[in-house]
């Protein structure tokens, strides 16, 4: 979970429940109810990626990006270690899609993650600047530590954006 | 849940069956031969479910296993959107491959699914004596991952690693590609597992 060399600027693939902190350019792919979260420090041109996949651990330890409430103490504390003050750090988030209107069980997930992430930044002191959450459609998200923190989203039903 | 590799073999010839019978009926829908797979089952952690399902765009109808078990797992006819198309304009006699999906699509594409995905069911439960119901279909057109990722995170269990059992079925006249894939909770999985063994037993 460290940062590449400087000059190795090939983009890491952060797949469901994995996290990345660094200088290089990381994406997830296809989000759905998972969330793709993103924190960046600008004064350090620094920033983290993590692909959440459900709300709640119930204190399990051996996947912590796979859970909100797990995901955002470990990239925070690895962000904190390279130097990052919670304060200036800037959160982005994007997926929470409800995919499958059918099934009530997993009505919620997608929203329930989207909560959970606002809830826990506003806890830690991260402000969220954007979010492109909720919906029916799939997204990926690139996130560009090195351009200023830059979070592009391309959704399945052809649109895309910069948040 | 780790597979032996009698328990891998019987739960494949298990799926040859189900599969084999969902091919007759895509067979009968389009009027055309349907070739099928040898079933695969890989066991993927969901951190590399990437590299199996990406950005492409498909049409996924899926079904949660209900029945004897509650909250099963789930069983999803997948096609691509290109073949989906193809599929429905087979169906309803159009030709245009460049124009939008409508409802019309759209119900095709999940009756085709509920036709599919309950031969499948029927015959595996005949095998197994053991029933294995469908809820209704739900569909969605969109990234692959994006609605497989959901489906997964929709599980009852907490599993980091998953078991896609999948049998592509495919049409050369009307160059149709889709697969029938199985999504087991543990709990479906150990139970089939149990009922083929006795079965296997047997004199």
């Amino acid at each position: 979970m460290s940062d590449s060399s400087p000059q190795n600027q090939q983009t890491a693939m952060i797949g469901i429940g994995e996290y990345r902190v660094g200088s290089f350019p990381m994406m997830t792919i296809g989000l759905g109810s998972c969330i793709g979260l993103t924190l960046y420090d600008d004064s350090l041109k620094i920033g983290a990626m993590v692909h959440i996949m459900l709300p709640d651990s119930a204190g399990r330890t051996d996947r912590p990006g796979k859970y909100a409430d797990t995901a955002i103490p470990a990239i925070i504390k690895e962000l904190n270690a390279l130097g990052s003050k919670n304060r200036s750090l800037v959160a982005k988030m994007a997926g929470g899609a409800c995919m499958f209107e059918y099934f009530g069980a997993n009505l919620n997930i997608g929203e329930r993650n989207a909560e959970r992430v606002r809830t826990l930044l506003k806890d830690n002191h991260v402000p969220l600047s954007a979010e492109d959450v909720g919906g029916k459609v799939g997204r990926s998200v690139t996130f560009l530590p090195g351009s200023h923190g830059r979070v592009s989203i391309r959704r399945a039903n052809g649109t895309s954006g910069e948040l | 849940m780790k597979l032996s590799p009698v328990q891998a073999d019987a739960i494949q010839e298990l799926g040859n069956i189900g599969a084999a019978h969902a091919a007759t009926t895509l067979s009968q829908m389009l009027g055309s031969t349907v070739q099928m797979s040898v079933p695969a089952i890989k066991a993927v952690d969901i951190a590399e479910l990437g590299t199996y399902m990406g950005e492409e765009q498909a049409a996924m109808v899926a079904f949660e296993l209900q029945g004897e078990i509650q909250h099963g797992g789930f069983v999803i006819f997948y096609i691509t959107k290109e073949s989906a198309i193809r599929l429905t304009n087979t169906m309803l006699g159009l030709t245009d491959m460049n124009r939008t999906m409508n409802e019309m699509d759209e119900s095709a594409i999940i009756e085709v699914g509920n036709i599919m995905v309950s031969a499948f069911l029927d015959a595996t439960a005949e095998l197994l004596g053991f029933v294995m119901l469908p809820s209704p279909p739900a569909l969605t057109i969109d990234m692959a991952h994006a609605a497989m990722s959901t489906l997964i995170a929709g599980m009852g269990e907490e599993a980091n690693e998953v078991l896609l059992f999948s049998t592509e079925l495919t049409c050369d006249e009307h160059k149709i590609d889709s697969d029938i894939i199985m999504l087991p909770e543990t709990n479906t999985l150990a139970r089939i597992v149990e009922l083929l063994e006795n079965m296997m037993k047997a004199p």
